[in-house]
């Protein structure tokens, strides 16, 4: 004998206004094995859940519905009720007669009908429900964050503090990422590596971080809680162990080319480091420009080197770590301006890019900081910088960029400053100055006399003589087409996904937005998750951001690491589908798709079967369709009771 | 209005002024500004942009189109502004005075009997049906009144020889009408329509399921705007320079060389149609090309469209240009519209505001010219 309660919610006027809900309780109290109905204002509340505790404890009830909002929302709060009165929380069913019916609808008769309806089903199904128990599953008490930008810096710093071990894993051969390229900071000004460096020896020196530089993460298995990662240590081409950073290979190597780090503003050596603060202090030999490689000639850093480190022989080494939980920090790319033709970027040797004037501008970049013109080496006094270069435009990305403003401003005042004789244009569409402090910056770089021209900058071309940059552009407020005549144009350009973005996004599964980033499970309620158990985002690998909100989301999805892997062992829901095997045949249609890589074709003595792996099964039930002789049920959701459910609507059979 | 701003996405402009910075009109007419009309239509002046004289002054070449970062389709907004000031009773100002688009409605007039085949001379084959169908356009009514500079029906005959040379004898139709590109541009859609309905009455007549044109206004019309009316019929519609890169890669016609070239890209063959590479395939089998700073989608407009609006600016952009052409130090610049070539030689055949050396240099159309370097003829 089944004995159901069911609990039908008023929501306030959410549900009453358009379902009569005392009409309804009557009626769904003579639904068979109902043995109560009851109705309530807020169900949700805690008089609510009282009121459903005391009858499972008070009439023995052994299954219960609850006819209230989507289960998205208190699903939970009832399963506990539940379990708090001593039963299975897994016999409880919730019919949303909120956004299914009274939200959706106005006719009040035919919302009633069609909550009783729902109610119904619901019905049909919890008398079948099997009581379940929760699975559990070893964690790893470790994570691996991918990327060490100042966002996988922050996150493992986060991390490792709180008491747990860190792999951080940086492509680069020093860690600081984007950040280590920029001079100073908005709207403060403080310089970019003051702030940084502390935080980048930090890690160096925390025994809960291990570090892997000039490594990549070639694979990743498991799932949450028990995750393996492949990681390449690619071969800087000297015996690390031996190195002492003492320099003198990169003083006496002859060989220059364009330094990539000072984004082709300088040159750099065959062998080099990054930058003199670099983390590990360790050069890499670019084996496409050293001559002992490509040639077979020089060899001088071998002959210098005092600790006999240089090894050009050396391969790159495998090593596999497990961790619990990952987390994303892979960081941005800058756009190309190349494309838009109209800007002559990489034809006019006086038009940059925003990062270019960053290394100019950074006290340790190729002129010291000191801004100069490309073409003649002469310190430029007219200067315009192009806004929303490859951002907020269709023809390339439709997003707003949301540093670009400040940084140009930032820029545009750090140049007055130095030369207060100098002229400087911004051309923009809008200013967005949205975080702390911004508007307030904006307003010092009008009080210092930076011009605000509003326009879109339509073209640039370049006298040919003086290779001064000419702009053409409607000054929309004044209403008149404008050509302006500068020693120097810097392009304010955007963020786009690192170009190898889609590697990570493969290995890990991860979803992409439509900008290409990562995305996150939820744009407000879960900004640093990821649809993926376990791997989470930080930093501009999710979406253009400034080094604030970077920092911010760090912390953020350390603790949705933390939250995973600090737990010893991690409960797993038990609604997913499971294989009877004396049915399967293995022909595998269930593993071509599942879209979470949980089934495995495992071969027995005699024949092949299907193993699904609970820890990664969302119970989304595309196997059990799949199952061409019915050998996959996903736990609850049978077809028994599926068919159940629609004669309880549609056969009347209840 | 509201239809219009709806269809052409008008109401995604920011006012950032790419448009009117990017407009070769507004280079040369200080008072011109596409931000500034689709703001204002923006704001509901729907009297003001009809009766403002500048609303007949774009060129619909669509360099404002394509460079759009909200893409507004700013050309299409003007056409159905146009339409909407022309149905108030506006009109625009015909640069010859009004002749051409009478000549051209009085096309539409269904019992008209047209002279339009005299130009056909007997080393010419052509057929009354067939495969293949050659629609001349306005070619015939050009040469009478442009013959003091210009032959365009030298084009017609062109285009003929090489067909024959394809094997081809195309279909040449008396009843042939105008396409209706210049009235549909210049707001008049009702003749535009009527003109249409003769045309795919003739087309079908023919049995034709190829139409090549020599001109890329006849292309655009055919290909897009008679879009509607074709629809369940798979004719196909190709521009002369498309045919002719084809007989070059198939090896079924050879080229003699002739010179050094450089080429306008017709707005509606560019920008319009996407149609840059045929015309230079072709150019490169009979010489060297070499291109002026501003070509393919940067490409500078021949200054006047659809008959509307030519005056001092329009001769200030043709100069520009075809200083910009010789400075190439090619031999000859090569259009392949037949409008392009009428407004370059136009602009040099009166009085002109700078040395003649500047501009010196013979502009003749792509088919004419493949044409006069077939080999063996």
């Amino acid at each position: 004998m089944t004995n159901i309660g069911v609990y039908i919610c008023h929501c306030g006027t959410n549900i009453a206004g358009v379902v009569d809900v005392e009409g309804l309780t009557q009626k769904v109290a003579k639904l068979k094995d109902v043995s109560l109905a009851k109705d309530y204002k807020y169900m949700c509340s805690e008089p609510g859940q009282d009121l459903i505790r005391e009858d499972i404890k008070n009439r023995n009830l052994d299954r219960v519905v609850v006819a209230a909002c989507s289960p998205r929302m208190h699903e939970n709060t009832y399963k506990k009720v539940l379990a708090s009165a001593g039963l299975n929380p897994f016999l409880l069913e919730i019919a949303n007669i909120r956004e299914q019916a009274s939200w959706v609808h106005l006719d009040k008769e035919k919302t009633t009908d069609k909550a009783l309806d729902l109610i119904k089903m619901a019905v049909a199904k919890v008398r079948m429900d099997e009581p379940l128990t929760s699975l559990s599953a070893n964690v790893i008490q470790r994570v691996l964050v991918i990327g060490a930008g100042i966002a996988g810096i922050q996150t493992s710093l986060d991390i490792a503090n709180i008491g747990f071990d860190v792999v951080l894993v940086e492509k680069e051969q020093s860690i600081g990422g984007r950040m280590s390229q920029l001079g100073k900071t908005f709207p403060t000004l403080d310089c970019s590596a003051c702030i940084l460096t502390p935080k980048m020896v930090e890690v160096s020196l925390n025994p809960r971080i291990k570090l892997f530089t000039y490594s990549e993460v070639e694979e990743i298995s498991g799932f949450i809680g028990n995750f393996k990662a492949k990681i390449r240590k690619k071969s800087r081409g000297l015996d690390e162990s031996l190195c002492t950073g003492c320099g003198l290979c990169q003083e006496k190597c002859p060989t220059k080319v364009p330094s990539e780090y000072d984004e082709k503003m300088g040159k750099r050596k065959a062998i080099y480091t990054l930058f003199p603060q670099a983390v590990p202090n360790i050069p890499v030999i670019d084996r496409a420009s050293c001559l002992y490689i490509t040639k077979g000639k020089c060899g001088v850093c071998k002959k210098v080197c005092p600790a006999g480190a240089i090894d050009y022989e050396r391969t790159d080494e495998f090593i596999e770590e497990e961790i619990g939980a990952v987390v994303v920090a892979t960081g941005f790319d800058p756009f190309d301006p190349v494309s838009k033709e109209e800007y002559g970027f990489g034809i006019y040797r006086n038009v940059i890019t925003g990062l270019q004037l960053e290394r100019l501008l950074h006290a340790a970049g190729p002129t010291k900081g000191e801004v100069v013109r490309p073409s003649d080496g002469a310190i430029p006094k007219r200067i315009a910088f192009v806004q929303c270069v490859g951002s907020r435009d269709e023809h390339a990305n439709k997003y707003c960029s949301r540093v670009c403003c400040m940084y140009a401003i930032k820029n545009a005042l750090l140049i007055k400053e130095h030369h207060p004789e100098s002229e400087i244009f911004i051309y923009y569409i809008d200013i967005r100055a949205f975080g702390k402090g911004y508007e307030e910056f904006y307003k010092r770089a009008q009080e210092n006399g930076i011009k605000f021209m509003r326009g879109r900058v339509a073209e640039i071309f370049e006298e040919q003589k003086s290779r001064n940059p000419v702009i053409r552009a409607d000054d929309t407020l004044l209403g008149m087409v404008t050509e302006n005549e500068l020693d120097m144009v810097v392009l304010s350009v955007g963020m786009i996904p690192r170009s190898d973005s889609s590697k990570i996004q493969k290995m890990l599964g991860l979803a992409a937005s439509p900008d290409g980033f990562f995305m996150e499970a939820h744009a407000k309620l879960r900004p640093v998750d990821t649809l993926v158990d376990g791997v989470f985002l930080a930093g501009t690998a999710q979406g253009p951001k400034d080094i604030p909100d970077t920092v911010a989301q760090a912390k953020g999805a350390a603790s949705g690491a933390l939250e995973v892997i600090s737990h010893k062992t991690l409960q797993l829901s038990p609604l997913i589908s499971e294989v009877d095997e004396r049915l399967c045949r293995g022909c595998g249609d269930c593993k071509d798709v599942c879209e979470y890589g949980a089934i495995e074709i495992v071969t027995l003595d005699t024949h092949k079967v299907a193993r699904i792996n609970p820890a990664i099964c969302k119970g989304c039930g595309a196997c059990a369709v799949a199952c061409c002789n019915g050998s996959i049920k996903l736990r609850n959701y049978t077809d028994s009771i599926t068919f159940a459910m629609l004669d309880a609507t549609l056969g009347g059979a209840v | 209005m509201k239809q219009i701003i709806k269809r052409t996405k008008a109401y995604y402009c920011v006012e950032c002024g790419k448009c009117s910075g990017s407009c070769p009109v507004a280079r040369v007419n200080e008072g011109f500004s596409p931000r500034v009309i689709v703001e204002r239509a923006l704001s509901g002046m729907k009297g003001e942009i009809e009766g403002d004289r500048e609303l007949w002054t774009c060129l619909t070449c669509e360099a404002c189109t394509t460079k759009c970062p909200s893409t507004v389709k700013f050309s299409e907004f003007i056409r159905g502004m146009r339409s909407s000031a022309f149905n108030s009773g506006y009109t625009s100002r015909c640069s010859q005075g009004g002749l051409l688009h009478s000549i051209q409605r009085v096309q539409s007039y269904r019992d008209i009997v047209q002279n339009r085949l005299q130009w056909i001379s007997d080393d010419l084959k052509t057929s009354t049906e067939g495969e293949v169908l050659y629609f001349t356009g306005c070619l015939p009514y050009f040469e009478n009144l442009f013959s003091g500079f210009v032959n365009p029906l030298e084009i017609a005959r062109s285009t003929v020889k090489i067909l024959n040379k394809a094997g081809i004898s195309p279909v040449v139709s008396p009843n042939e009408r105008c396409c209706g590109h210049d009235l549909l541009w210049t707001g008049n859609v009702e003749t535009f329509q009527k003109l249409a309905r003769l045309n795919i009455e003739m087309i079908k007549e023919s049995g034709a399921s190829r139409i090549v044109t020599s001109c890329p206004e006849c292309l655009r019309t055919l290909k897009l705007d008679y879009a509607d009316f074709f629809e369940g019929t798979d004719i196909e519609i190709v521009h002369i320079s498309e045919f002719i890169s084809s007989l070059i890669k198939n090896n079924d016609i050879k080229l003699n060389r002739a010179g050094i070239m450089t080429y306008q890209d017709p707005c509606r063959l560019g920008r319009h149609m996407g149609i840059y590479d045929a015309p230079r395939e072709v150019i490169k089998s009979m010489g060297e090309l070499v291109e002026m700073n501003k070509n393919r989608e940067e490409s500078s407009c021949c200054g006047v469209s659809a008959w509307a609006t030519c005056e001092g600016n329009s001769k200030l952009m043709q100069i520009e240009r075809l200083i910009e052409a010789k400075s190439t130090g090619a031999d000859m610049l090569v259009t392949s519209c037949p409008k392009c070539l009428i407004h370059f030689r136009c602009a040099v055949h009166n009085q002109i505001p700078v040395e003649k050396e500047k501009v010196d240099i013979p502009v003749v159309d792509l088919t004419v010219a493949a044409c006069r370097a077939l080999a063996g003829e």
